[in-house]
Formats: structure tokens, C-alpha cells, sequence
């Protein structure tokens, strides 16, 4: 009975502002008004928009009046994204980064009430227990510990259930085994084999010394302190070092550091890699280091600034050390800080930041971008809609096997397979087309090995915690229990994807549940739980308990 | 002089009613640049800042000042994603677009009007009856769908030919010029020419065939005849000049229109041209980019417009007379 006193005013609360319209609010016993799931067009994601269609399906089974409205993306993030309050349902997902590796950038942004108003919690969950262990697991250095933590916080999600989590995607990616030599190409947990590790590490077997790799998407900017794109973020990982990487196994590693050490809580000691030189030939040094990370402290970098945000003082305490000193226990600083931080030569950097000082300006809208780097590739040649030329740095510590590292774009899916089987391409950095005509392709050009690997992000369907009927629990899981995650994963996907029900991908072992893997779907489930929290069916439609009502109006 | 500034006028009014429909096009479009721009890591301040930096702060009809100013010196401002001036991408991609073009054109009208006019010699034989539908079913056919399948049989199956792009993976030029004349960029041009070509030359053999079955029934053609003149010579010679004047008009005006509509040819081919980067300036609400390359596109037309005004009044004498008269 709380529990329904609080929904009502919160649906009050969140209607005040609304027209009612007359067709609602009529009787004590009001129905469900229509509902939009808004999706992305067919020919953007298909599998989403086919999933978008089957949960409609199984949405009207329930009672409820559902319209699929498929939407640009420009004119979803518009209508979704920057109007919090207006909508109702949508598609939507978060996507695999190598920073991603450690759960707390989902954990934290995704539902923790302070990125309820901007960030990342769009869907306005809410809840002070959640906000408390998501702030809580970044203190705890004890990895045990904060599993457990991490542990609680999925099961809260999973009572709560703010997304309809549907599936873990699988990214199909390949490469040719006639130019590589196989046992070199490594698969990074999460990530696939499109990563640092493998252009490092991949031997060619013959004349072909380039890897060409495919991309849809030009290069946008190709600059340490910004990142304006999927493939920005490719390029600058190979140009410019950082003092970790997350490794292949999802935990970060020494890097650009011959040595991490936590010396207490709040004080890290790294020693910087003896040896290391700029493609200009000028050495790495401490002071580089820390100049790389005092750069997006002001306000000429605001991408990477949250990354330096814990820090309180650097300090050069040898000729190749330096410790930092942070404001507060941080678990996460040697993923979100020591392996996101780009190193930049100082004596390059130093007078652009200061041109920019008292300028409107920043660091991201420089037009020309000095790409000196320190990393295992340099940049030769970028021609926006063609290529972008990589040429190996002989002098760094892992420097590469391959001479170049090219990347074409080629907007057309079905001739990035043909480029493959030509040698056109030698690496399927991205395939955009339906993952089944690539699983044939492979199995006719025996050469091509073809490699999936379960994604880090995630697809979901999420539901405005703001607004009823979306502000039940019980609600939002009967419509969450209804979605059957295995026709989704074998009809929408085409087995390319995992069911999900956490915002820890399960390719992250050790963090994420199994526990939450649990729950069980069907109509009947979801029938269930609507009927135990009153809500009714009649002449075949839903209807909200006896007495509540909304006034709202589907957007 | 008169009519030739009369002209000049007429396009370059129309290329301003372009250019101011192009800027509340975009600026009414649903959606708003700054979704696409502003990642969702920027505070409000910063995304404010970033507002008033490209000057979208300003009201509209301050912003269309500001624009026609500079456009008034030859400034179409900074693309929004890529952050270089417009005009230096859009220089980059510009030879590609006119190489594919003008070489597709070309072949395409020197096909077109010669077996357009062989066919008019060839009226009622069992050839016209081939010919006619085939030439219209290529017209009719979807772009992509010729380009698939070429790429399909050409590239894919006997690889003879690359799958896309402009160049080999890698290929360093001393210049623009030497790549544009290396056997590799030809090589790679050949496919897509061949697709636009085969696209394009309907219209010129239909509008050939035609106008040259008008003119082989004036009186100057039965002289011709009479005279004994050879029936080639008197295709070629007599008949096919005067019949080729509007098919001189269709070039003209070809090069703008397929200019812009090489987007499908482009995104098939993964060739670089304008079209490709029109649709992905449009897709990213990139205004300053696709404003650009739309105004370069419709420059590209009135240009073309104006030399077909021209060509009309330095061929057909009747167009100049009529107004003297």
C-alpha cells in the first residue's frame, strides 16, 4: 500500500506540468495510456530494430497499446537525450571500450542520482542505496571487497530494473590468415581483436608487410586531448602511450611504466620506462609525464579533465619516478586515469596551451594538431574520405611487426568482403553488414579466420523512471520479464549476442553475477507480477490499479 | 552582351536563392547540431561556450548576415566534426568528383550520340528492336544495383578490377597530379566510370535518337541524298550536327546534376568524392560542411547553366535572333 501511495504522487509529481487530456483520468480505475518505444530506423541497426518489434509484440500481450516509432539518431539523442521528461520507452546502447574493462565507469554513471539532471542517467533511476555502494566501490582497493560490492549493486538493478537489458552484443571481426601469422592476433576480453595488443603483436608471413584495415567512419580528429568518434579513439591508441594499458585480460598493466606501485591509499609510484623517445627522437621524461597529466586539469581539455580530477600533487621524486598524490582513495585510477591519460611532449604542448590561455578556444578545436606521439605507430598520411597511414616506430619498447598500419574507409559492407578476398583488406575492422552473410563468406575463403568476441556494452530497452507507469518497479518488470532474451539473441541477433540482465558483461568474470542471470521471462512471469501489483485487465487492455491515476500524455 | 549579362544574372540570382534556402534548410531541420557535437562529457557552460564559439547563439537572421558576408570572401567557415575550413575539404575531394564526372560523361555522350544516331539510320531494323529496350533498361536500373553487380562479377569473382577506392592501400604520389595520371588510379577509376557511364548514356542516345529522326526527314538531307553523298556522310556530317544541339545542353547541365548525384556511385565505390561527403555532412548536421558542399554543387550547375546559355546562343543562331528581332 506504501508502495502505491508513493507511485501515485510520484506519477502527480511528474504530471503536474502535463495537459491532461480528457480521454484519462476519467475513472478511478484508469487504463495504461499508449505507449512509444522509440527505435533507431531499420537500416541503422537492424537487429535493434527487429528487437524493438518482437518486445512490442510481447508488450501487447500484456494489455498494453504500443507504437514502434523509429527515429534518426540525431533526432533520438534530441528527444531522448536532451528531453528527459517527454518519453516513454526506447532502444538504446552503451558500447565496449578497453576502459570499460573495469566495471565502474557503467556502475557508477548509469544510474548514481548525480548524472540524473546531463549524464549518462538518462532514464532518472534513483536511489540512495544504489548512489551510496556506487560511490562506495571506488574507495575499496581490497578487490574481494569490492566484488562484493559490485555484487549487491547488480542485484539491486536487477530488483529494481531500470532497463530491460537485452542482449550482450558479439562483434564478428576477421582477419586473413594467408598474410598473418594466426597464434600473433590477440583477442582482447570485451573488446575482440581489433586492439593495441594485436597490432603490436601480429607477425606478417610474407611480402605483405601492411595490415589494411576497413573502417565505415573517417577519422574525425586525430588529437590526444580529444576524441570526436569510434575510430578517433582506434587511431590515437597506437600514436600516443600511456603510463598502463588495459591488457588482453581486462586488467590493467604496465605500459609506458616499467613499474606501478601503490605505496599507501592515496599515493602511487610509477617508474617511467627507461629509453622511451618522441617520433621527433627528443627522449620521454618525468616532466613529460607530468605535464601530461597537469594538461587537462584547466579548462583547454574538458574530455580528459574528469580523468585527472583525483588527483591532488604530482611529484618528480627521481630522474625516471614520480608519485602522485590523490584527494581520496580511488580504485579505479589505474583504469580511468593511468591508462586513459595520453602522454604528450611537453616542449610541444607547453607553448599551444599557453597560446590558448584567455581564449575562447580549447584544446579540442585545434585545427592543426601536432601528432607527435611517443607510441608503437606514427602518423604519416590522413586523406579524411580514403586512408589513414600508419608507419611503425622502430625505437619503441613493443615496436610492431607490421610496416604500416593503413585503414581505408569503405562505407560499402559487401565490398569490404570482396576487398578481403582481393587482399584489398587484411583485417575486418568493422563489418556493418548481417553477421550471417559473413559467417558463409568465411566458411568459403578458408584464409579467413573470423573472430567474435562477447561486448563489454550492452543493448537495452530503456523505460523513464520519471514517469508512470515506468516509475513501478513492478511495472518495469513485468514488462522486463515479458521480453523472452533468447528469441531476441537467436531472431534479432542472430546468435551474435549473449541474453543480458546486468550492466556488467558477463566476459568480465570476475565482476559481474551470475546470480542476476536468473530471471525468468515469459508472458506468464510477466502477467504475474502486474497482477500481484494490481494491476488489471479489462476487455483485453491494462489498467492501473484501482484508484491511481496519471495525466499524462505519450510524447 | 546584353543577353549574355542577362544570363549571367539569372544564374547568379538563382545561386543566391539557393544559397539562402541551403542556410534555413538546415537550420529547420529537426534535430540540432549541437546533439551531434557537444558530447555529453561537457558541463553547460562549455556547451554554451561551444554555441557561442560557432556563433549558433545569435539569432538566426544574424547568423545568415554573418554567413552571406563571408561567403562574400569566399569563407565557408569551419566544418563542424572535422574542424578545418570547408573549403580546403571540400578542394581535397573536388578532382575526384570532376575526374569520375566529366570521364563518365564524356564516354557516355560520345556513345550516346553516336550509336543514337546509328540507331535513327537503323530505324525499324531488327537492331532497333534489341537496342531500344536494353539502353532503357540501363536508365531505368538502380545505380547501386548496376554497381553491385559489376563489382560482384568484375572485382569480386574475376578480380580484375579493385573493389574500391581511389588508389592502392598505401600508394604515395609526388603530387596530385601524378596519381591522378598513375596506371593504379586509373585502374581504380575504371569501374565506377563504367558504372556512370552505362548510367548515363540513355539520355543522350534517346534525345540523339530522336532529334535525329526529326532531321533526316528536312529538306537539306534529301539534297544531301540527292547529291549521292555516302548515308554515313550524311548522318555524320549533315544530319547528326544539326541534331546534336540539345544533346550539347544535357552535357552541360549533366556535369552539374551528376556532380551531385554520384552519392550512390561514390558509397558503392568507395570512391572520395563530394556526394560522400555531402551525405555524411548531412547525417552528422555538419551545416557548415554541407552547406558547403551543396553550394559547390549548385555553383557547379549554374556555371554549367550559363555555359549552356552561351553554347545555345554561339550554335543556334535563332536564340539571339529572336531577341534582336
Amino acid at each position: 500500500m506504501k508502495r502505491r501511495t508513493l507511485v501515485k504522487a510520484a506519477g502527480l509529481a511528474a504530471a503536474a506540468p502535463v495537459v491532461a487530456t480528457k480521454a484519462f483520468a476519467q475513472n478511478a480505475t484508469e487504463k495504461v495510456r499508449k505507449i512509444n518505444l522509440y527505435t533507431w530506423p531499420q537500416a541503422a541497426l537492424p537487429q535493434a530494430y527487429q528487437a524493438s518489434q518482437l518486445i512490442a509484440q510481447q508488450w501487447r500481450q500484456l494489455g498494453l497499446d504500443v507504437d514502434v516509432k523509429p527515429l534518426q539518431r540525431q533526432a533520438q539523442t534530441q528527444t531522448i537525450w536532451y528531453s528527459r521528461d517527454k518519453w516513454d520507452a526506447t532502444m538504446w546502447r552503451m558500447v565496449g571500450r578497453p576502459e570499460r574493462s573495469d566495471p565502474d565507469e557503467f556502475l557508477y554513471s548509469l544510474f548514481h542520482s548525480s548524472s540524473v539532471e546531463k549524464g549518462y542517467d538518462f532514464v532518472g533511476y534513483v536511489n540512495p542505496e544504489y548512489d551510496k555502494l556506487a560511490e562506495q566501490q571506488r574507495t575499496i582497493l581490497d578487490r574481494e571487497k569490492r566484488r562484493a560490492v559490485v555484487f549487491k549493486m547488480q542485484e539491486i538493478i536487477d530488483r529494481d530494473q531500470p532497463y530491460a537489458f537485452l542482449v550482450h552484443p558479439k562483434y564478428p571481426l576477421a582477419f586473413s590468415k594467408s598474410v598473418f601469422k594466426e597464434s600473433t592476433v590477440v583477442n582482447q576480453s570485451g573488446i575482440g581483436i581489433r586492439n593495441i595488443w594485436t597490432f603490436v603483436n601480429i607477425e606478417p608471413l610474407g611480402a605483405q608487410k601492411d595490415l589494411i584495415i576497413n573502417s565505415s567512419e573517417s577519422l574525425n580528429a586525430c588529437n590526444p586531448l580529444y576524441i570526436g568518434g569510434a575510430v578517433d579513439s582506434w587511431i590515437t591508441d597506437l600514436i600516443w602511450d600511456r603510463l598502463m594499458r588495459i591488457g588482453p585480460d581486462g586488467v590493467p598493466q604496465p605500459w609506458a611504466a616499467e613499474s606501478v606501485t601503490q605505496v599507501d591509499d592515496t599515493t602511487v609510484e610509477v617508474k617511467l620506462r627507461a629509453g622511451m623517445s618522441w617520433h621527433d627522437g627528443k627522449p620521454v621524461t618525468v616532466d613529460d609525464v607530468i605535464f601530461s597529466f597537469s594538461a587537462p586539469a584547466g579548462d583547454k581539455a574538458p574530455m580528459y579533465k574528469p580523468f585527472v580530477a583525483d588527483i591532488a600533487s604530482m611529484e618528480k621524486t627521481g630522474d625516471m619516478t614520480l608519485r602522485f598524490k590523490l584527494k581520496q582513495v580511488n580504485a579505479i585510477f589505474f583504469t580511468a586515469s593511468l591508462s586513459k591519460i595520453n602522454l604528450i611532449p611537453k616542449h610541444i604542448w607547453e607553448p599551444v596551451l599557453k597560446d590558448l590561455e584567455g581564449k575562447p578556444e580549447n584544446a579540442e578545436q585545434l585545427k592543426e594538431v601536432n601528432r607527435i606521439g611517443s607510441g608503437p605507430f606514427k602518423m604519416v598520411r590522413w586523406k579524411p574520405s580514403e586512408e589513414v597511414v600508419l608507419d611503425r616506430f622502430g625505437d619503441h619498447f613493443k615496436a610492431p611487426k607490421i610496416d604500416r598500419w593503413i585503414m581505408r574507409i569503405v562505407p560499402n559492407a559487401e565490398a569490404t568482403l570482396g576487398m578481403l578476398k582481393r587482399g584489398e583488406l587484411n583485417f575486418l575492422g568493422f563489418f556493418g553488414g548481417d553477421p550471417e552473410v559473413l559467417v558463409k563468406f568465411a566458411k568459403e575463403n578458408p584464409e579467413i579466420v573470423l573472430v567474435s568476441e562477447v561486448d563489454v556494452g550492452f543493448e537495452f530497452v530503456a523505460f523513464n523512471n520519471r514517469r508512470a507507469p515506468f516509475n513501478d518497479p513492478a511495472f518495469r518488470r513485468a514488462l522486463s520479464m515479458t521480453i523472452d532474451r533468447r528469441l531476441m539473441v537467436s531472431a534479432a541477433w542472430q546468435d551474435f549476442a549473449v541474453p543480458a540482465n546486468s550492466h556488467v558483461s558477463p566476459v568480465l568474470s570476475y565482476w559481474h553475477d551470475p546470480a542476476v542471470d536468473t530471471m525468468k521471462t515469459g508472458l506468464a512471469e510477466g502477467k504475474k507480477i502486474l497482477q500481484q501489483g494490481g494491476y488489471r485487465v479489462i476487455g483485453g487492455k491494462l489498467y492501473y490499479p484501482a484508484g491511481q491515476q496519471e495525466k499524462l500524455t505519450t510524447e | 552582351m546584353k543577353l549574355v549579362l542577362e544570363r549571367f544574372a539569372h544564374n547568379a540570382l538563382a545561386l543566391l536563392a539557393v544559397t539562402t534556402i541551403l542556410f534555413f534548410m538546415f537550420r529547420l531541420m529537426p534535430g540540432t547540431p549541437l546533439a551531434a557535437y557537444i558530447s555529453e562529457n561537457l558541463n553547460a557552460d562549455q556547451q554554451q561556450q561551444i554555441l557561442e564559439q560557432f556563433g549558433l547563439d545569435k539569432p538566426m537572421w544574424r547568423q545568415y548576415l554573418i554567413y552571406l558576408g563571408n561567403l562574400a570572401h569566399g569563407e565557408l567557415g569551419l566544418s563542424f566534426f572535422q574542424r578545418r575550413p570547408v573549403l580546403a575539404i571540400l578542394l581535397e575531394v573536388l578532382p575526384n568528383s570532376l575526374i569520375l564526372t566529366l570521364t563518365s560523361l564524356t564516354i557516355a555522350y560520345i556513345f550516346g550520340v553516336l550509336a543514337g544516331a546509328w540507331l535513327a539510320w537503323r530505324r525499324g531494323s531488327w537492331v532497333e528492336g534489341v537496342a531500344i529496350p536494353v539502353v532503357l533498361a540501363t536508365r531505368a536500373a538502380p545505380e547501386f544495383w548496376i554497381g553491385m553487380v559489376l563489382l560482384a562479377i568484375l572485382s569480386f569473382k574475376f578480380g580484375w578490377f579493385p573493389s574500391g577506392g581511389a588508389s592502392s592501400p598505401g600508394m604515395v604520389y609526388a603530387g596530385e597530379w601524378q596519381r591522378m595520371f598513375s596506371l593504379d588510379y586509373l585502374h581504380h577509376l575504371a569501374l565506377p566510370v563504367f558504372t556512370l557511364a552505362l548510367y548515363l548514356q540513355g539520355l543522350p542516345l534517346l534525345l540523339m535518337r530522336s532529334n535525329m529522326l526529326e532531321v533526316m526527314h528536312e529538306e537539306f538531307v534529301t539534297m544531301a541524298r540527292m547529291k549521292g553523298l555516302s548515308e554515313w556522310r550524311i548522318v555524320i556530317r549533315h544530319a547528326a550536327r544539326n541534331a546534336m544541339l540539345p544533346v550539347v545542353t544535357a552535357f552541360a547541365l549533366g556535369i552539374g546534376l551528376s556532380m551531385g548525384g554520384n552519392v550512390v556511385i561514390e558509397t558503392v565505390f568507395s570512391w572520395p568524392g563530394i556526394g560522400r561527403l555531402l551525405v555524411q555532412a548531412v547525417a552528422n548536421l555538419d551545416y557548415p560542411l554541407a552547406q558547403g558542399a551543396f553550394l559547390m554543387i549548385a555553383a557547379v550547375l549554374a556555371v554549367m547553366n550559363f555555359v549552356a546559355d552561351l553554347l545555345y546562343m554561339t550554335l543556334d543562331p535563332r536564340v539571339t535572333h529572336g531577341r534582336r528581332g
